[in-house]
């Protein structure tokens, strides 16, 4: 009786194997390099609007789609230019203000580099990054 | 039960010459992994492909996942037979550590009408620091604060020159305490002011082309910051005042 359950035990891990491999092997070049955002470091657009003022917002994506819009007051400091962008927004940085730094949309990775940076090279605190990014912002205005 | 099998087989074979008939493009490598030199400014990754179906096979979009890469292609119609590549751009820029990008390729190949490329540049920088600020609060005693420059081992960097863009800093450069490490102490001269400088650090090697790196020292007002008192503080980029040289490692 005993030895019957593990067998069909067995039987069903092996089972479970069959699409598994499938999917590894059709999936093999869709790998997600992106390791999700631990849920303290998202901020969503609701929650960055109650914050009011006390928000400094960083836009990483490129040069031409900040000139094009952005939010109002962002401060533009993405990885293309970062040697030259950094001091400037170090400049406009203070303290008591928290950080939200967004990108094009969710699928995007510019955000939580630059926010990585932030914490781990200028040692900065309070650097949050905005769900759903500039997309989300433009919904949420409509 | 024979005629049922012959059918079976017949099934199998015909599917084995459906399969056969169609176009296929056979990519040599779908992921690429790179390890651009410290001073340069693009990774370029090269994606050789053949069409090794029958039947011709055409490239309707080639779209890299972020705009600092870019993708070609050669042709728009892949012949049978035909080989060519897809050459995707990363441009570096200010980008460090593991960076990953993808091009996505679609089709008309049914069977595969889209493909993932995958480009993996392992980027390590001339220079690394930390942290890139150092900051004083008003009326906080002025005593030096370091930032550590680590250089790659590769620049046998042996001095750094650094300058502050206002006078209200000063900045000194001695050997750390591993090889190719330094510290830079910046001090403030007083601590009364809101004051902001850019340190200007640039690497002495002969690898080195130019580059220029930037950390940053501030005194932070004296009150929570408001917009007007921003606004006040000094931010003299154009004068390097306080500069300092490290001694030889």
């Amino acid at each position: 009786m005993k030895a019957s359950a593990v067998r069909q035990a067995l039987l069903l891990i092996a089972l479970a194997f069959v699409p598994a491999i499938g999917e590894a092997i059709y999936f093999r070049d869709k790998v997600s390099w992106q390791s999700p955002i631990p849920a303290s470091e998202l901020v969503t657009v609701d929650q960055a609007r109650s914050w009011g003022d006390n928000v400094i917002w960083v836009d990483a994506r490129a040069d031409n789609e900040f000139e094009r819009d952005h939010i109002p007051g962002a401060i533009l400091l993405n990885e293309d230019r970062w040697n030259e962008l950094l001091p400037h927004f170090l400049g406009q940085w203070s303290p008591e203000r928290k950080i939200i730094v967004y990108c094009s949309a969710q699928s995007c990775n510019a955000s939580r580099e630059v926010a990585k940076r932030l914490r781990d090279e200028a040692q900065l605190k309070n650097v949050f990054v905005l769900d759903g990014g500039w997309e989300e912002w433009l919904k949420d205005k409509r | 039960m024979n005629t049922n099998f012959s059918r079976l087989i017949g099934v199998f074979a015909l599917a084995a010459l459906v399969q056969s008939a169609r176009a296929e493009l056979k990519w040599e490598q779908t992921s690429v992994d790179l390890r651009p030199a410290f001073n340069d400014k693009q990774a370029v990754a090269h994606f050789k492909y053949e069409n090794v179906g029958n039947t011709p096979v055409h490239f309707k979009s080639v779209h890299a996942s972020c705009g600092c890469t870019t993708a070609q292609t050669q042709n728009e119609q892949v012949a049978p037979g035909q080989k060519g590549e897809i050459t995707a751009t990363f441009n570096i820029g200010g980008r460090t550590g593991t960076q990953v990008k993808t091009v996505t390729v679609q089709t008309d190949d049914p069977e595969r009408s889209s493909i993932v490329l995958t480009l993996k540049a392992v980027i390590t920088p001339l220079l690394e620091f930390q942290p890139t600020l150092v900051y004083w609060q008003n009326g906080e005693e002025p005593k030096p604060k370091i930032i550590t420059a680590k250089a790659n081992k590769d620049a046998a960097i042996k001095k750094l020159d650094v300058s502050s863009s206002t006078p209200d800093f000063t900045a000194k450069v001695d050997a750390g305490s591993a090889p190719n490490e330094f510290r830079i102490s910046v001090q403030p001269r007083d601590t009364t002011k809101a004051v902001y400088a850019t340190l200007t650090i640039k690497p002495d090697s002969p690898a080195n082309t130019g580059n220029m790196f930037s950390a940053a020292a501030r005194v932070m007002p004296s009150a929570p910051a408001s917009k007007s008192t921003l606004s006040t503080i000094r931010h003299d980029l154009a004068t390097p005042a306080a500069t300092a040289a490290s001694p030889s490692q």
